[in-house]
Formats: C-alpha cells, sequence, structure tokens
C-alpha cells in the first residue's frame, strides 16, 4: 500500500477544513458560558442593545409577553441589519470600497478592543488570575492591534488570520449569549429566514453583493473565514476536487464536467455598529450586522491560469496524480502570491472561474450564530449541547452537499439553525427525562 | 472532587476512543464525517425511542419489567438500524470506487473498509458514552459530588464512566463486526452482534437491585472482552485470508 494513497484521506477534507474551526469556535463559547455564566445573576444585568431594543424580557412576564416581545425585538433586528446591508451594497456599488474596508477594520478593532476586553476582563476576575492593568493594558492592546490589521489583509500567515477570525466569532457569540433566552431563540429563526430570502431572492441584498463583487473580480471587504490549507498540505493529490467527484458520483453523473472542483464563499459582512457602550449606560446600540453567508461556487481550474471554456475543460482532465499534484501546489503558491487571483466570467455562465487554489469560505456570521446557539443550549445542559452541536455539524454538511450539487450561493444559516432549534427542544422535552431517568438507575444499553 | 475528578472519569469513558481517534480517525477526513454521521444517526435513534417512552416516565412501580421492556425496545429498534447503516455504506462504498477511480487512486482496502466500519462504530459508542455519561457529568467538575443508593460503593460517576467504557468497546466493535458479517453473508457474526448488544443491555438490569453493580460490571466487561476477542478473531482471519489471497494472485 503507498503511503496515503488511500482515497479515504483526500475525501472530505475541504468538508473537515471548514467543521473544525466551526467546531472549535463552538466548543470555546460553551467553555466560555460555563464558566462564566451564573444563573442568578444573568437577569439583573442584561445591556439593551440593538436585538433588544423593544422588550426587555423578565422572568415574571407571562409566555404570551414574552413571545409578543421577542418576536418584536427580532423583527427590529432584521430590519436593521437589512437597512444596514442595503447601505453597504449601495456604497460597494459606488466604489467606496476603500471606505467599507476600514469601516470593517475599525469595526475588527472595536469588537476586539471593547467587547473582547470585557469578555477578558470577566475571566480574569472568574479566575482571579493575577495580572496588573498595565500589563494587561499592553497585551490585550497588542492582541488588538494584530487582530485588526490580519483580519483583512492577505498577507501574514494564514493561520494567524484564522485563529483571529475564530477568536472575532468566540467574543461575538458570547456578547450575544447575554441576550434573554425568547429573544435570542426568536432572532435565531429570524435571521434564518433573513438569511434564506437575503442570498437566495433576487433582488435580495447579499445575493447582490456577491454578484458586485464577482463581476468587478474583487474580494469583498467582509470578515469571511477562508479555510485555505494552511502550509502545503503534504501531498494532497486530489484536494479540491474530491467534493464535486463525490457529489458527481452520487447524481450519477459522470460527465467529467464536475471535476472542477468546488468552492464556497459564505461571504459575512460584518458592519458592526458598534456604536458601542455608551458609557454613561443609557442605550448602547450594539447593531452587529452578522449576517450575509451566502455561498457562491466557483469554478476552479487547477495551475491553468487561462480560461477554461466549456470545450477543454472536458478535454484536460485527469492527469496523471503526480502531475495533479504539482499542479496542486503551483496553484497553491501562486493563490498565496496573489490572493487575488485573476478571475474572469466564464462565456458558459458556469460560475467564474479563478486560478490560485482557494479552499472554502465561510462567513463569520455563521461562526457566531452557531455558537450562539451552542452556548444558549449549554445555559441548560450539557446533553443539549452535543445534540445541537451534532445538529448544527450535519446541517453544515448538509448545506456543503447541497452546494455541491446546485453550484449557486447558498445561505448557510437556515439548513443548521432549524435542526439546530429543532434538536434542542427535542433533547429538552423528551430525551433528557427519558435518559436522566435511565441512567440514574444504572440502566443503559 | 473538581476538575480533575471530572477530566479523570472523562477520560475513563472516552479515554480510548480518544486515542483511538487520534491514531486512526483524526488524519483521515472522511473516517471524521463518518464518525459524525453515525453519532447523528444514534442520537436521532435515542430521541425516537425517548418519544416513545416519554409517557410512561417516570415508572412508578420498582419492578424489573418495565425497564427490561424499555431495553428491549431500544436494542430491537437500535438493532434494526443498523442493516439500514450498512446499506447507506454499501452504496457510499460504490461511489468512492467510482471516485478512487476516476482520479486514478487504488480502491479501497480491506483495512481501508475495516477503517470505515470501525469509525461507524465508534459513532455509536462515542454518542452512548457522551449521552448517558458525559452529559450526566457536568456536576463531577464542581465540589460535589453523588452516589446512588443501588450502588453505593462508588460514586456515580465512577459507575457510569466504568460502564460506559464497557459499551463504547461493545459499539465499536460490534459495528466492525457486524459490517464483516454484511460482507461475507457470514450468519454468526450477524447474528451475534444484537445478541451481545441485547445481553451486556440486560445485564445492567442487575443494577436495580441493591449492590448490583457489584456483579453486573465483571459480567458487563466479560461480554465487552468477548466481544473484542471475537473481532480480533475475525479481523486477523480476514487479513491472513486477503493477503494470501493477494500473495497468490501476483
Amino acid at each position: 500500500m503507498e503511503p496515503g494513497g488511500s482515497i479515504l484521506e483526500s475525501i472530505g477534507q475541504e468538508i473537515i477544513g471548514v467543521m473544525s474551526p466551526v467546531s472549535i469556535c463552538m466548543f470555546l463559547v460553551v467553555l466560555l458560558v460555563y464558566s462564566l455564566y451564573n444563573p442568578a445573576t444573568a437577569n439583573s444585568n442584561t445591556i439593551r442593545t440593538a436585538a433588544n431594543l423593544v422588550y426587555m424580557e423578565s422572568p415574571t412576564d407571562s409566555t404570551a409577553q414574552k413571545l409578543e416581545g421577542s418576536l418584536l425585538n427580532a423583527a427590529v433586528f432584521i430590519i436593521l441589519i437589512a437597512l444596514v446591508t442595503f447601505l453597504l451594497v449601495l456604497l460597494y456599488y459606488y466604489n467606496f470600497t476603500n471606505f467599507l474596508v476600514y469601516y470593517t477594520r475599525f469595526s475588527a478593532f472595536a469588537v476586539f478592543s471593547s467587547m473582547g476586553g470585557s469578555v477578558l476582563l470577566s475571566l480574569i476576575q472568574h479566575f482571579n488570575f493575577p495580572v496588573d492593568a498595565v500589563t494587561f493594558c499592553i497585551l490585550h492592546f497588542n492582541f488588538t492591534i494584530v487582530g485588526t490589521l490580519c483580519v483583512l489583509s492577505s498577507g501574514g500567515p494564514i493561520v494567524l488570520k484564522q485563529s483571529y477570525m475564530v477568536a472575532l466569532g468566540i467574543i461575538v457569540a458570547a456578547w450575544f449569549t447575554k441576550l434573554p433566552e425568547w429573544t435570542t431563540w426568536a432572532l435565531l429563526v429570524a435571521l434564518a429566514i433573513y438569511d434564506l430570502v437575503a442570498v437566495l431572492a433576487p433582488g435580495g441584498p447579499l445575493k447582490l453583493l456577491v454578484e458586485l463583487a464577482s463581476s468587478r473580480d474583487e474580494e469583498l471587504p467582509a470578515l469571511i473565514y477562508e479555510a485555505r490549507p494552511t502550509v502545503e498540505m503534504r501531498s494532497s493529490g486530489v484536494r479540491g476536487s474530491t467534493m464535486g467527484l463525490l457529489v458527481g458520483g452520487i447524481s450519477g453523473d459522470n460527465s467529467r464536467s464536475t471535476d472542477g472542483g468546488v468552492e464556497l464563499q459564505a461571504v459575512l459582512r460584518n458592519n458592526n455598529n458598534n456604536g458601542n457602550e455608551n458609557r454613561g449606560g443609557d442605550s448602547i446600540i450594539n447593531v452587529l450586522e452578522n449576517e450575509s453567508n451566502e455561498i457562491e461556487v466557483v469554478r476552479e481550474d487547477v495551475g491553468e491560469s487561462s480560461p477554461l471554456i466549456g470545450g477543454s475543460s472536458l478535454m484536460e482532465r485527469l492527469p496523471s496524480p503526480s502531475e495533479r499534484r504539482n499542479n496542486d501546489n503551483a496553484g497553491l503558491l501562486e493563490g498565496n502570491a496573489n490572493s487575488r487571483g485573476s478571475r474572469e466570467n466564464e462565456s458558459q455562465g458556469e460560475g467564474f472561474a479563478e486560478t490560485g487554489l482557494r479552499g472554502l469560505k465561510l462567513g463569520l456570521g455563521d461562526f457566531v450564530f452557531y455558537s450562539v446557539l451552542v452556548g444558549r443550549a449549554a445555559m441548560y445542559d450539557l446533553m443539549t449541547v452535543y445534540a445541537c452541536y451534532l445538529a448544527i455539524i450535519s446541517g453544515l454538511g448538509c448545506t456543503l452537499i447541497l452546494l455541491a450539487v446546485c453550484r449557486h450561493a447558498l445561505p448557510a444559516l437556515p439548513i443548521s439553525i432549524a435542526l439546530g432549534i429543532m434538536f434542542y427542544f427535542l433533547t429538552r422535552l423528551l430525551m433528557e427525562p427519558f435518559v436522566v431517568g435511565t441512567s440514574t438507575s444504572l440502566v443503559m444499553f | 472532587m473538581t476538575v480533575a475528578a471530572g477530566i479523570g472519569y472523562t477520560l475513563l469513558a472516552l479515554g480510548p476512543s480518544l486515542s483511538l481517534f487520534i491514531a486512526v480517525i483524526a488524519k483521515k477526513p472522511f473516517l471524521i464525517l463518518t464518525l459524525l454521521s453515525s453519532t447523528l444517526v444514534w442520537l436521532i435513534s435515542l430521541i425516537v425511542l425517548s418519544g416513545l417512552w416519554r409517557a410512561f416516565l417516570p415508572f412508578k412501580t420498582a419492578s424489573l419489567w418495565p425497564y427490561a421492556l424499555v431495553i428491549l425496545t431500544s436494542v430491537a429498534f437500535q438493532e434494526a438500524l443498523r442493516p439500514l447503516f450498512w446499506r447507506i455504506y454499501k452504496r457510499l462504498e460504490d461511489m468512492l470506487d467510482a471516485v478512487a477511480d476516476r482520479v486514478s487512486k487504488p480502491r479501497l482496502f480491506i483495512t481501508d473498509k475495516m477503517q470505515i466500519a470501525l469509525a461507524g462504530g465508534m459513532g455509536h459508542g462515542v454518542a452512548h458514552a457522551v449521552f448517558f455519561c458525559l452529559s450526566l457529568l457536568t456536576p463531577s467538575f464542581g465540589p460535589g459530588t453523588y452516589y446512588v443508593e443501588k450502588c453505593s460503593q462508588m460514586s456515580f460517576f465512577l459507575v457510569s464512566a466504568i460502564i460506559a467504557l464497557a459499551f463504547v468497546t461493545i459499539h465499536t466493535l460490534s459495528m466492525v463486526i457486524a459490517f464483516n458479517g454484511y460482507a461475507e453473508g457470514n450468519k454468526v457474526d450477524q447474528y451475534i452482534v444484537p445478541v451481545v448488544h441485547l445481553i451486556a443491555a440486560m445485564l445492567t438490569l442487575i443494577n436495580l437491585a441493591h449492590g448490583g453493580c457489584i456483579i453486573s460490571i465483571p459480567l458487563l466487561y466479560g461480554m465487552a472482552v468477548v466481544t473484542l476477542g471475537h473481532c480480533g478473531k475475525m479481523v486477523w482471519t480476514r487479513l491472513a485470508e486477503n493477503r494470501s489471497r493477494q500473495g497468490s494472485s501476483y
């Protein structure tokens, strides 16, 4: 058996490349919630953010009141997000790209400094970690600056960028878990629906944005997690094309044209209108629009700098593994060197071709709201956490597979959130009493 | 007891799976996906079962039969899922072979197939450990402990971790045995799996008696060892057969 010869090692690599950071993010958020959440004080210090502008939940309210209030909150939040997204589309349409870039950097800075600082502070307080103020400020400032520089620039090691993205997701998610329970659920459902509409409906803001970006040959100035291979991975021969192959196998479609590899871009705009923390303390407007999880499918011709046109793409398939490997590596290097490979619209309308090897991309909004769901589940019990985690991950897997099948922009939230919420309530209402009942009497199967 | 104890219990239940995961599964993305999906299947089966039994809980009587009935239905349901899982896997295997042909890689080796079965079984086992043991371990990370009346010799966390380890072993290996049985059409292998599962589950009924855990746990480990032995023997013969067949074909 030749080393690395098995197909098992190459199939699903890109899926795992997306799933593992999401898992890490969720895991850390759960840990954070576990160590910091205290049910006794939870309701006393809810803060007013954009997500609960209308209604402040209090445990004494009736169910109808809570439901109505949380729905209102969600509606207001979604309207805010939609407005800001349209504003962004407008700005982008009129070529204020630099403004957008700096704005995104600024919001990343705001998140890292203020929200990240408060999370760090509460961690330090909780664990009685001995650190003096000056040291903390210096370290935190450094952390913030590096993060701000990292998240949008193409330079710098990709690992650093990826970990900062995850950190950003964790911080924002930790913040969102402070919302009251009903509002959280209403918000998640509303966001999933909004995501569906914004990405798929004609004229949806995110769809417009992505189409605009792709027609202009640019990268969106948004916070996106790139699952690009960190360093040149060990001879991963068929990386980047296996999913297309697998799905081609599923649909029974053996034509070679599916061979071109699939790339997702779940683009997330994180326009944090952190008009943050008016320390006077009346209303903190904290508009975190982390929406937009469209995924676009990009045809990728490995190591081929001229655009393929339909016919030729049928011809040049199946180089020998070693050849392919070389191509892959070359493409990888190229992709790292100029991260903005020249894309050209393919005449066949297949999407667009793109030089250089890029991994999957997932919007930060997905990270955040997956983690919010899991964090909310963590406040109930560990069992719901596991169930929700599995549901979300499988939802993500379904989305990725669906993406490879239908090959156009897809929202990443709806399936996962729907499954997650469903499993949360099933676990909480059905499974928990059953499992606790049987296993406390030590009967297992 | 605090964090150390909690981690200890967790590792007791899941340590072997963890090392197996790192050694075999983590390097191959496809196996991770198999593991996750099989965990999900187990979770869904558990939810369906609990939906079925939710109305009757908690049992008022102290008698055995409701528990026996729960175990019987659960094991029957889960074992019914196994052939389904096999059928899906079979289709997947054909697809993988087709993909391998297209990228001119070798088809699945017999070890690859066994690893897929192992990952699938480990998904079941880990799901069992997670839902029956780990999710109840949360209090053990805190300052307290908990003893059940029926098994006063050790803390509840320790007992459930020990039992979970046995079940993880049984679940993990029985998937390998079952898949092999289906592939070869070997009736013994096909039937031994549900039987072992049922016996192991029934053994936990002894825990309902006072001090029963002292008796049931060794018996449970006996079942785990039987599974382990059977699986080991089977894999050994398969590999030896395969090697000799390959040797003759060249």
